[in-house]
């Protein structure tokens, strides 16, 4: 069951349906044109179903992924978990993140498993960050950052998250922090240099998947929310670009260095993409990508890295290595 | 007093500098040299 047809859930709606394993995906989004668009693109296989959060998930459900905007996704995941059924959402806003780890133990009870933030950054970054610190003996400092936003709520997800309190972790502990001014952070082009400053957005979950990290920081960029860009991404049928770049600093045997991996691809697309394959893997369609366990997680925190990004390969969404100067 | 109004002058310019400096922000350093390779499985390395 997909809860949310908009940019991101369109996206994980065309993967959920691209994927051998999957029967029957039920549509649910209130704007009933925008639903009916969704489907018909998707073929036989998908259908629109009348459903609230105020009514239980239908009993042949094997999973359910919610991409809503912000402020909508826990009382889905707590119909999710009543029933017994795996939850994945893409939702990047803090609180709604907050609300989503306080079903920890009650998803423990029902032993299903929600991953919150199954999105570019939180979500893709995350495995990624994984990835990296596995190859290291001690992992000192995270950072990650992300360009690029889906859709409208995403983009006012974003502008909420940057207008809050930054914070960062130091030693497992979440330290909030003064807004210190913008960095530039390179990305791949052609996103390339953007300026950025840090959010406390995703950093318990990135903590829950690399909890030995000494420090961890994530940042964003300010994307142009004005009328005349809200118009370009909407007569834009791809969405507009977006890029991750992760940054882990660690230790193997003597040496202190880096590795930096980094995403570039059209926002929605990836996000989709992430949310679409974690869903079907939580549905049993997709086997190995994500270990076994109940209770609420963060992607980077349950996903298997080289099973997850070979999935995300195959689909077309490719990360990158930076090999040179170590950028300090 | 116009000690007083020098010293409120400085005050203001260091002010107005160090403002100007935080808006600036912390510049990074950019990559001088090398890329970006596309991970291949089926390390993903």
């Amino acid at each position: 069951m997909l809860v949310g047809a908009g940019a991101v859930g369109a996206r994980a709606a065309r993967q959920l349906t691209d994927t051998a394993g999957i029967d029957r995906i039920l549509v649910v989004e209130r704007r009933r044109t925008h639903a009916e668009v969704v489907v018909a693109a998707m073929g036989s296989r998908a259908e629109i179903l009348e459903w609230d959060a105020d009514s239980p998930v239908p009993e042949d459900v094997d999973a359910v992924a919610c991409a809503l905007p912000a402020g909508c996704e826990q009382p889905i995941a707590s119909r999710a978990v009543e029933a017994g059924v795996p939850f994945a959402s893409s939702g990047d806003d803090e609180n709604d993140l907050m609300g989503l780890r306080s079903l920890t133990e009650p998803a423990r009870r029902s032993e299903v498993a929600i991953v919150a933030g199954c999105g570019l950054a939180p979500g893709l970054a995350d495995v990624l960050a994984r990835h990296a610190a596995d190859a290291f003996d001690e992992v000192d400092e995270i950072g990650i950052a992300r360009a690029g936003t889906a859709g409208d709520a995403c983009v006012a997800t974003a502008t909420r998250a940057l207008r809050d309190r930054p914070a960062e972790m130091r030693d497992g502990i979440y330290e909030e922090s003064r807004r210190r001014g913008h960095e530039l952070v390179w990305f791949p082009e052609p996103i390339g240099a953007r300026e950025c400053e840090r959010v406390a957005t995703g950093l318990h979950l990135l903590s829950g998947a690399v909890p030995d990290a000494e420090r961890i920081t994530v940042r964003l960029a300010r994307d142009e929310t004005g009328a005349r860009q809200r118009w370009l991404r909407r007569r834009d049928p791809e969405g507009s670009w977006g890029a991750v770049r992760i940054e882990v600093w660690g230790r193997r045997g003597a040496a202190r260095e880096p590795i930096v991996y980094g995403v570039i691809e059209r926002t929605a697309i990836a996000a989709g993409t992430v949310l679409g394959v974690t869903t079907a893997a939580l549905a049993g369609a997709l086997p190995g990508l994500l270990a076994p366990s109940a209770g609420v997680f963060g992607l980077g925190a349950i996903a298997q890295p080289r099973a997850f990004l070979a999935e995300l390969s195959r689909r077309g969404v490719k990360a990158a290595i930076f090999e040179g100067v170590p950028v300090v | 007093m116009r000690a007083l109004r020098r010293g409120l002058i400085v005050l203001g310019v260091a002010l107005i500098a160090g403002g100007l400096m935080k808006l600036r922000g912390k510049g990074g350093v950019p990559p001088t040299s090398g890329g970006w390779r596309e991970l291949e499985g089926p390390e993903f390395r």
